[in-house]
């Protein structure tokens, strides 16, 4: 597990946002498993990052969770995106992608401006 | 928006406590390791692997539900609650010191909210008047005095068609007038405030008749019908029912007036009119520029300030000196905010108070840090012992605050009980004129300021004990008696510096209410020239519009005087137009003759008429010649009487009986002087006694249709004014009688220094009391300090007396170098209150001495106990101790 890395906090939330968006509503240890995966297993989400961030965004209203029942029959609790949510997913998505190809421009080598 | 909305949520919880979310929360733990047991299982671990891989990733449960609960509430807001409800427990586990605090604080807290409260009703709040800040009074400038006065009414015509920044400006005059309400044997005569309008006035306040209408401009004109229109409190006490008002006729001036119109409850400007008149049923304005009979208001453009306005103004006063240079000299204009108008009066003296009430806080400020730091130090061993067991420092300096709000903070709620209760004193004990003190009270403002000086208040007095902690040597502290760990000079020094401070500042509030005391105490010494006591006044007023009319007057006089000394118990009775405080006219007077082409800057008089015997009856004695009598009549040759003043600046070294004096009062006519009676200061106790001419009635019967009927008597006041409005209606039923004793009148002549005085000596003794009660802490802290080396004295031989005299002597350099501080700042401040006193300089050597006196004995009856404990200190326990 060396080589993985923390989540950065800034950019949990923009994944917990995306994540429900791609699965709909989805509980805790679904969200966290989800992220980990789509980064191709290499950052790792622990409870004590991803709890603090799931309850600010339900506090902001961009969240909701209700409790319901897993697909294996289990109780768990599901989050899932508001409309305020589904906004605000799309301006981070957008500062997001202006930021890195912000940064892309700087870093790609060679094409110099004149 | 979403962050505030996160905010409630947090703030909810924390008051919520959180438990449902906490159980929610482990549920939800639960089953996110279910759900992973689960998963685990299906990829092929057995139970037991599946279970402790899953375990593991779960992580620390504990830190997360940390990190969620950080989140859930308000973290600081938690812990400040807990720290608040462990000071609240500290503080009433020791309830002497508690009260005590409290008590200190809620009266500085108290006697602030209640000034504040005042303050802010008087000076601060706008006028109850739409767009009140463009509302100015416009005023005569005397340029050489600085003196506002009021305005003649060309030059007001001038200033009205010449400036461009009024919306509106118009001139008015008012008086307390005569009026009567309804005819005959059913008439109410009274002395209402009366003010004589013209156009444009109501408008500069923006406000218009409630019932009925303003005034036309047929009724404005000069001999046009008039009419009249009534404050709302007039038309109720006269009509019971504010609409019958409306048509109803009064009599004023010898005219029957309509009223037209009734103003919204709770106008009556100026000084609370009851009537406004058309200014035309005077007839024409007085068209002299040196006649400065009127007063000016008016409303500023929108979007023009008052330096714009007095710039115009100014340039319009100088154009008409250059045109009027014989009437206009020296004379400019000002243009005053009508607010800062109204309080001039009292703006010095209510802000003296609020810094004096400050004072008194930061003494209570004072006391309190030196209680804290007693107590700082006794708390020295449990303070090492949590900083020993983890505690950081400044989690401890965080609970020592704490502890001082929460004290603050009761002392608030106490605080707020005194303020209504000062507020409540300050308002029946002010002067009546004080504008707009009876909306005074304690509302949300007044409670929000004593919530924001009490926080500000445990800064001040709490810093200290907090940052001491900071000093506090852990090991030392654990291994030592708790009495030499909180020692240290820089503690000992802080204490009695602040006691220092405490002496200091109440020497300065004493010495400022010394003065004042021994200010009042000399206008109460004036001697004014008359005999006060037992003299019941009657002010009245015969209607009349002419010569014929006024002797009307003559007659209701002379009838009435007789009728009324023949009641048990009457000395004396007669009648005049001037008693102290109040003159009714003066002017410019010539002797022997009257000459062609008069300088009209010479020496002026003021005018009185009277009855014979109203010498006898206020007590002013006759130098030489001749009383009036019923001989001076208005056929017989004129006779005056002059006084002491006139006689010495016009006749000095002659003899005035015989001699012929002329004045301008109602005729021409020459009156031969018959008498020279002592002087009387006619403008109250704090001026100067001036020229005066007294004339008998019966040969000025128009100023004498308006008289006081003074009586002196040994009758109850109350028991005589019956009778005396009994036998007044009998003889004419239309003259209106406003009833007072000559010692109630003066007594408001001195009514704004004694509320001043008064106030002032409270705040002093309190400050006196609070600096005893710090000087007492002190000295009893170094008392225990000391009881070891007092006990080594006493072994070795001093006696009690030595140790008294050593304790005593200690508390002595406390209050000298308090005294010495205390003088330079009362040099400095008592200097503000020079406008305020009367017959003693701010730097009067007897009332500092006297301050010295004071504040010496406070000192020392405050150390003398802990000195005779001193005395009583046994030297073997004080030695064994060690």
């Amino acid at each position: 597990m060396g080589e993985k890395t923390d989540v950065w906090q800034g950019t949990l939330a923009l994944m917990v946002l995306k994540t429900l968006e791609m699965l709909g509503s989805l509980h805790g240890y679904g969200i966290a498993r989800r992220i980990e995966q789509t980064s191709g297993d290499l950052l790792s989400v622990n409870y004590g990052t991803l709890y603090p961030a799931l309850l600010k965004l339900e506090q902001e209203g961009y969240i909701d969770s209700e409790w319901g029942v897993s697909d294996n029959k289990r109780k768990a609790k599901f989050y899932r995106l508001t409309r305020a949510g589904r906004k605000q997913l799309a301006r981070e998505a957008k500062e997001w992608g202006q930021t890195t190809a912000i940064l892309a421009r700087f870093l790609a080598p060679g094409e110099e401006q004149s | 928006m979403r962050g505030i909305r996160a905010w409630f949520l947090r703030l909810r919880n924390f008051f919520s406590g959180g438990k449902n979310a906490e159980q929610d929360f482990a549920a939800e733990m639960q089953s996110n390791l279910q759900l992973h047991i689960d998963e685990n299982l299906r990829r092929g671990m057995s139970a037991e692997e599946a279970r402790r891989e899953a375990l593991m990733r779960l992580g620390g449960i504990a830190q997360t539900e940390e990190m969620v609960r950080d989140r859930r509430s308000l973290p600081w807001l938690e812990s400040f609650a807990q720290d608040f409800r462990f000071a609240s427990r500290m503080l009433l586990k020791n309830p002497g010191f508690t009260i005590t605090a409290v008590l200190i604080l809620a009266l500085g807290i108290g006697a602030n909210a209640a000034m504040f409260s005042v303050v802010r009703a008087v000076l601060l709040r706008p006028l109850a008047y739409s767009q009140p800040d463009r509302i100015v009074r416009v005023a005569t400038l005397w340029t050489k005095s600085g003196h506002q006065g009021q305005v003649s009414a060309p030059d007001f015509h001038d200033w009205h068609d010449q400036s461009t920044a009024f919306e509106h400006m118009a001139i008015y005059a008012n008086y307390e007038m005569p009026i009567s309400v309804g005819t005959g044997a059913n008439a109410i005569a009274e002395f209402p405030m009366a003010t004589a309008i013209s156009s444009d006035f109501f408008e500069c306040f923006g406000i218009a008749p409630a019932i009925g209408r303003e005034f036309t401009s047929d009724e404005l004109k000069v001999g046009g019908a008039g009419a009249v229109i009534v404050s709302y409190g007039f038309a109720v006490r006269s009509f019971a029912e504010p609409q019958l008002a409306i048509g109803k006729a009064v009599v004023a001036d010898g005219k029957s007036l309509d009223i037209v119109g009734v103003m919204p409850p709770g106008f009556g400007f100026p000084e609370k009119t009851d009537v406004w008149l058309t200014e035309g049923i005077f007839g024409e304005e007085t068209p002299s520029r040196s006649a400065h009979n009127y007063r000016v208001v008016g409303k500023l453009k929108d979007g023009v300030d008052l330096a714009e306005a007095q710039t115009q103004m100014t340039a319009i006063g100088s154009r008409l000196e250059a045109q009027y240079p014989d009437s206009n000299k020296t004379k400019s204009v000002a243009v005053t905010r009508l607010r800062d108008f109204l309080v001039s009066d009292y703006r010095l003296t209510l802000l003296v108070m609020l810094a004096a009430v400050g004072v008194v806080l930061l003494i209570a400020c004072a006391n309190l840090a030196n209680m804290l730091l007693a107590r700082a130090v006794g708390r020295i061993r449990e303070i090492a012992i949590r900083t020993a067991i983890g505690a950081g420092r400044g989690r401890i300096v965080r609970q020592l605050v704490t502890e001082s709000v929460a004290l603050a903070l009761f002392a608030a709620l106490v605080g707020v009980l005194v303020a209504y209760w000062g507020v409540k004193t300050m308002v029946a004990l002010a002067p009546p004129d004080v504008p707009r003190l009876s909306e005074a009270g304690i509302d949300g403002g007044v409670l929000l300021f004593a919530l924001a000086i009490s926080l500000l208040a445990s800064l001040v007095f709490g810093l200290a004990p907090a940052l001491q902690v900071l000093r506090v040597d852990i090991n030392s502290a654990l291994k030592q008696s708790v009495r030499r760990a909180g020692g240290g000079t820089l503690a000992d020094r802080l204490r009695q510096g602040l006691v220092v401070a405490e002496i200091a500042l109440s020497v300065v509030l004493v010495a400022g209410a010394g003065l004042l005391v021994k200010s009042l105490l000399a206008l109460q010494n004036v001697q004014l020239g008359i005999t006060s006591e037992r003299i019941v006044m009657a002010e009245t007023s015969v209607p009349s519009t002419d010569l014929d009319t006024a002797k009307r007057g003559i007659r209701f006089y002379s009838q009435l005087q007789p009728e009324l000394r023949a009641f048990p118990g009457v000395h004396n009775v007669a009648a005049t137009t001037m008693v102290p405080g109040y003159t009714s006219s003066n002017g410019i007077y010539f002797v022997d003759h009257l000459p062609t082409n008069f300088d009209i800057t010479g020496p002026n008089a003021i005018f009185t008429v009277v009855t014979p015997a109203a010498f006898a009856t206020m007590g002013i004695p006759l130098r030489t010649g001749r009383d009036f009598n019923d001989g001076d009549v208005y056929d017989a040759p004129f006779t005056a009487v002059i006084n002491d003043a006139l006689a010495r600046r016009t006749f000095p070294n002659q003899d005035p009986i015989g001699r012929m004096i002329f004045c301008g009062l109602d005729s021409g006519k020459g009156m031969k002087i018959v008498g020279v009676v002592g002087n009387v200061r006619q403008q109250g106790p704090t001026s100067e006694p001036e020229a005066e001419i007294y004339m008998p009635y019966l040969q000025h019967p128009q100023p004498a249709t308006n008289m006081r009927v003074i009586v002196r008597t040994d009758a109850e006041p109350g028991a005589i004014t019956a009778a005396m409005r009994e036998k007044m209606r009998v003889i004419s039923p239309d003259v209106p009688a406003k009833f007072s004793t000559m010692e109630q009148a003066l007594s408001e002549n001195i009514a704004a220094p004694r509320f001043r005085t008064l106030l002032l000596g409270i705040f002093a003794g309190l400050a006196v009391c609070l600096a005893l009660a710090g000087v007492y802490g002190v000295m009893s802290y170094v008392v225990g300090q000391r009881a070891n080396e007092i006990g080594l004295r006493m072994a070795l031989g001093a006696s009690p007396g030595e140790i008294l005299r050593l304790v005593l002597r200690q508390a002595l350099v406390l209050a000298g170098m308090g005294i010495v501080i205390g003088f330079a700042g009362a040099a400095a401040v008592t200097r503000l209150l020079a406008s305020m006193l009367f017959g003693v300089k701010p730097s009067d050597p007897a009332t500092y001495a006297a301050v010295i006196g004071i504040v010496l004995a406070a000192a020392l009856l405050a150390s003398y106990i802990p000195a005779r404990r001193a005395m009583r200190v046994d030297p073997m326990v004080a030695l064994r101790y060690e």
